[in-house]
């Protein structure tokens, strides 16, 4: 890997005023879009710029690592009704922040990826949604999305070519379940945010039963840099099995919490000793949940030499989720820290499916036994039984990853866990 | 023809069924609760999980790839699948909680998860004895519950709309009630609120569940969650009769079940019949109930004086010789003889015969169609459940005028069901002088109105047939005893466990619920008999028996016949082109 010191960001880099589409473009923005609408010879049709994509290997930044060229080569042939791209920017895993960050600094950059994506799919609209909670970035967003407008980068006939393509933002109203792609989709319709069955997938009936792909912000944005500098470029950035800038959202007990776009595959240590400036009060590291809480924990003695891509991180039984991670020192309640991650879940369910609107209520609500002293060493087995009966038995994955954290909390930590516990058997005499 | 392995054994299908709709049809079970099968799959409760696997095949040659055994190579789904929403697949293999134990596991823990927050009250739950939830619980749930933290409180008792309870507690956030009303009934009035264990289905602020057919929601509640705020804590179940009948409140011709006890009708429920209703009924067609059960009349009654203001009892034999006496001293062109659409086919047809045969005349009718007053479901506009039946056997039709105009000129007037005061098309002023035999089932207007009441049985007192708007025959059952019916004699009649064993020391055996009055064709009988005729009609059967032989419309039919294919259509499609 190359010193990441000296590794030049392209998704938030550093320039002043970049999120004013003069800067952007002054910068080299919109070169890509212009590229792919008028270089004939490199870009002769959409389906070449979906090849590239792909090549590329951009693995879905949202949290399941999807390649996302591969995704758009799903969409059905072109059969003049609508087709759709939806813009994920409801970021709601606990610990996870990065989209934002495009958002406040680099608008344009997403803006431009969504519209090369939309052609290269042929969409004909583009929704964002975003987190109802980022107000002061959707604020930022609507000014964009009108400047990029009245520049003819949206709307009719972009940079003067036959190719059109309308973008509406999408405020989300609180709901996590809002980010699982298909809830989004309903949410995006003005239902109730339940995520859909699959089959059929969002490609064959997305929104309003139309063809639809769903992206994360972050992916999309990293499409321009592709368009302009070759797929061969991206992959040489980062892990070779994951590649390209991520941005690690590194928060808890760091000096220096933060987002930082570094390439793939860091080592964890340097993300905490370096890039974060070490651990908060000199203390001594307890363990890290890699990327966003459903991620499953992992102890300071197996990041050794565990480097932030997505197999070494399942080598090491965790995943790369959204790349935020949350640094844990040694005076974390590992068991409070479970309790309060198992709230969230069960705050968030959707409660459509029994095993996880049941689920993940009882999870919680035993940890809150174990948490105030009154659990049995016999609770946390029916928790580990619990997390049995919700994996891989619901419509989307929450349930997963309600389930996932207890699971490996409790398996990687059983000691403190006891420890809080009675014992479940009364002894003799 | 594809085929499919399913716990061993081989079938063959054709399509694309539902996996779950395929193994209820061959029989088999599966546990389920948020499938429908007239409705979208939403596949929710995650309860009819099976493992699911493809055999392999070699991508070159298409044949079949064999394991070391020499046995076909499958390739399993990696989690178990819901059966609900899983399209079936050539070469495909199931396993069902029969062959695998990793599916009754699975069946046991989401049984373990929707009763934990339950409230377990079903001891005092109206839908125990007809549970889904209950039932499965008993076949496949687990032991016992390992939840000792606290339950999840929901609302309760909630009125959601004039007629529909909700006990948020008990629900099992199937969305059955909210895909009904977005599906079936299209009014949209449900939806879920709030989320995860505290989800349950709601009207939108301000607006109420007054749906029309809000009630099918309580049928299709798989839980107690929905229950009728007129039923409620009325019965259990277990000590009703269960008869099948007709909603007669409507010309759809609705297929009904009716629950008895002690000789009240508490209860009207849809029942299954793909070709009229489905699984649907209105709400209206429900509370028939009272039609049945409240203000009926009984023991025949008359007006000693015109200027009395009410009538007195009197004996079945007093009002036959009165009916003779008044028909006799008039001339029959001052007779006339009124037919009814509320009445079933038997009974207008014994009327018209008795009416034939002493009176001299043809029995005239007048129809009930509301226009526009229907909807594309399962309201028409007609509102009587029989004016095919009464055009089929040839009662003339009237207008209002014409009618008007014949009652006006009539010293006498024999009629049927019919309340033309409380219609608006008679005032009791233009009845004054005349002399109005009235055969109905209710104190209505009429009856109130009319020189001798003569108390015939309603439509879930006797066995009787009934053409709708599609020219569709049915029938009913008795689910009712009169005074002179006795469920052992009439094998017709359902009989519960309380008919059985119950004695009159029994709270629910009461006498004053059976009515006093005969069925139409026993009292022409009687009453013809007076003439010196014999129309002697003791059952409907003898009265169809004898339509069936002189309507060519009817050839055929006959109660059997209904029976088996739920209803015949009396038209042909090329006799209804011809006539339109
Ligand atoms: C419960 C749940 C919540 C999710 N929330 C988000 C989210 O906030 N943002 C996001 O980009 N993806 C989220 N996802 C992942 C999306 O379903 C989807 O995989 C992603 O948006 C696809 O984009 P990508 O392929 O570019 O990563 C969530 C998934 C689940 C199951
Ligand atoms: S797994 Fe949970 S959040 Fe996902 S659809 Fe089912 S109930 Fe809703
Ligand atoms: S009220 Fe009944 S039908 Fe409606 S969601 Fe709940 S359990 Fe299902
Ligand atoms: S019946 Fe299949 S999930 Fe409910």
């Amino acid at each position: 890997m190359s010193d990441w010191t000296t590794y030049e960001p392209v998704l938030i880099p550093n320039i002043a005023g970049l999120d004013r589409l003069e800067t952007y473009r002054k910068h080299g923005g919109y070169d890509a879009l212009h590229a792919v609408l008028h270089d004939q010879n490199t870009w002769p049709d959409p389906a070449s710029v979906v090849q590239e994509v792909k090549e590329a290997n951009i693995r879905g930044r949202g949290g399941a690592g999807f390649n996302a060229g591969l995704k758009w080569s799903f969409m059905p042939p072109v059969d003049g009704g609508p087709r759709y791209l939806a813009c994920n920017g409801d970021e709601s895993e606990p610990g996870t922040f990065k989209d934002r960050k495009i958002f406040e600094y680099n608008p344009f950059l997403f803006i431009e990826g969504a519209t090369i994506a939309a052609y290269a799919m042929s969409i004909t609209s583009i929704y964002v949604y975003i987190r109802g909670e980022y107000r002061s970035w959707i604020h930022k967003m609507e000014k964009a999305v009108s400047d990029a407008y009245d520049a003819g980068l949206l709307g009719q006939n972009i940079l003067g070519s036959d190719f059109s393509v309308d973008l509406v933002l999408h405020s989300g109203a609180g709901a996590y379940i809002c980010g699982e792609e298909t809830s989004l989709l309903e949410s995006l319709e003005g239902k109730r945010g339940y995520p859909r069955v699959k089959p059929p997938f969002p490609a064959q009936r997305g929104l309003w039963g139309r063809p639809t792909t769903i992206n994360n912000i972050e992916t999309l944005s990293n499409v321009p840099g592709v368009i302009r500098n070759g797929a061969d470029w991206f992959k040489s950035i980062g892990a070779e099995s994951h590649p390209g800038p991520i941005l690690y959202g590194i928060s808890g007990h760091v000096n220096r919490p933060g987002v930082y776009e570094l390439p793939s595959g860091m080592p964890v240590m340097t993300l905490i000793e370096e890039v974060a400036q070490g651990m908060r009060n000199g203390k001594k590291l307890k363990a890290i949940i890699p990327g966003g809480s459903s991620t499953p924990i992992l102890p300071a003695k197996d990041l050794e030499d565990l480097t932030m891509d997505a197999d070494a991180l399942r080598g090491a039984g965790s995943m790369m989720g959204t790349a935020g991670m949350v640094v844990m020192d040694e005076d974390t309640d590992i068991v409070e820290t479970l309790w309060r991650i198992s709230k969230f879940y069960h705050h968030e369910s959707c409660g459509q499916c029994t095993p996880c609107r049941e689920g993940t209520g009882w999870l919680e609500k035993i940890l809150e036994k174990v948490v105030t002293g009154q659990g049995t060493t016999r609770d946390l087995d029916l928790l580990l039984d619990i997390t049995s009966q919700m994996e891989g038995r619901t419509i989307c994955a929450l349930a997963d990853a309600a389930a996932w954290p207890v699971r490996y909390t409790i398996s990687r930590f059983r000691d403190e866990f006891e420890a809080r516990c009675k014992p479940s058997l009364i002894p003799v005499g | 023809m594809a085929e499919i392995v399913i716990d061993g054994i081989p079938y063959s299908f054709e399509g694309k069924p539902k996996l779950l709709d395929f193994i209820l049809s061959k029989n088999k079970d599966v546990p389920f609760f948020c499938y429908h099968p007239s409705m979208s799959a939403p596949a929710n409760c995650r309860m009819c999980m099976v493992k699911v696997g493809q055999y392999v095949k070699n991508r070159e040659t298409g044949d079949y790839e064999l394991d070391d055994q020499g046995e076909r190579r499958i390739r399993w789904f990696p989690k178990l699948q819901t059966s609900c929403n899983m399209d079936m697949m050539d070469d495909m293999i199931v396993h069902t909680h029969e062959t695998d134990d990793l599916v009754k596991r699975a069946h046991k823990d989401t049984l373990e998860m929707i009763l934990i927050n339950h409230p377990l009250d079903c001891p005092i739950c109206d839908q125990a004895g007809e549970c889904p939830l209950q039932i499965q619980t008993y076949k496949y749930g687990p032991e016992g519950s390992r939840f000792e933290v606290k339950k999840q409180h929901k609302p309760k008792h909630v009125q959601l709309g004039p007629r529909v309870t909700l006990d948020a507690e008990r629900c099992i956030n199937c969305t059955r009630c909210t895909r009904f009303t977005d599906e079936i009934s299209q009014s949209h009035q449900l939806t879920i609120t709030r989320r995860g264990d505290k989800n349950h289905p709601t009207t939108a602020p301000g607006t109420v569940f007054d749906d029309p057919y809000s009630m099918n929601t309580i049928d299709l509640c798989p839980v107690g969650a929905l229950t009728s705020t007129d039923f409620r804590f009325k019965a259990r179940v277990w000590e009703m009769n269960q008869t099948p009948g007709l909603d007669i409140t409507n010309g759809k011709g609705v297929n009904v079940d009716l629950w008895t006890r002690d000789n009240v009708v508490l209860r009207i429920t849809p029942r299954h019949n793909p070709h009229v209703n489905e699984y649907w009924m209105t709400d209206k067609g429900r509370d028939a109930i009272h039609l049945y059960n409240e203000q009926r009349l009984s023991t025949p009654a008359i007006r000693l004086h015109p200027n009395d203001s009410s009538l007195v009892m009197t004996s079945w034999d007093n009002a036959y010789q009165t009916t003779q006496e008044i028909v006799e001293s008039t001339d029959t062109k001052q007779i006339l003889v009124l037919g009814s659409p509320y009445a079933s086919v038997e009974e207008n047809g014994a009327w018209m015969q008795f009416s034939e045969s002493i009176l001299k005349q043809s029995p005239s009718y007048t129809t009930h169609i509301e226009k526009e007053s229907g909807d594309d479901f399962l309201l028409v506009d007609d509102q009587a459940p029989n004016t095919y039946g009464c055009e089929l056997l040839g009662l003339k039709k009237r207008t209002k005028a014409a009618f008007k105009k014949a009652v006006a000129e009539a010293k006498v007037i024999l009629s049927l069901h019919d309340d033309y005061i409380e219609r608006g098309w008679l005032s009791e002023e233009e009845i004054k002088g005349k002399t109005w035999i009235y055969f109905g089932t209710n104190h209505t207007q009429m009856a109130k109105a009319a020189t001798l009441t003569i108390p015939i049985t309603c439509a879930v007192e006797h066995t009787a047939s009934y053409v709708n708007v599609d020219q569709r025959i049915q029938r009913t059952y008795p689910a009712k005893e009169t005074k002179y019916t006795n469920r052992r004699l009439d094998l017709e009649m359902s009989e519960g466990r309380l008919d059985r064993f119950g004695t009159k020391f029994d709270h629910w055996v009461n006498e004053d619920h059976k009515v006093d009055c005969k069925p139409l064709w026993e009292i022409v009988g009687d009453l013809s008999l007076l003439w010196g005729h014999t129309l002697s009609y003791r059952h409907g059967r003898d009265v169809l028996d004898a339509l069936a032989s002189n309507i060519p419309a009817l050839e055929g039919v006959t109660y059997q016949a209904m029976d088996d294919q739920r209803g015949i259509l009396l038209t042909s499609s090329e006799t209804q082109e011809a006539s339109s």
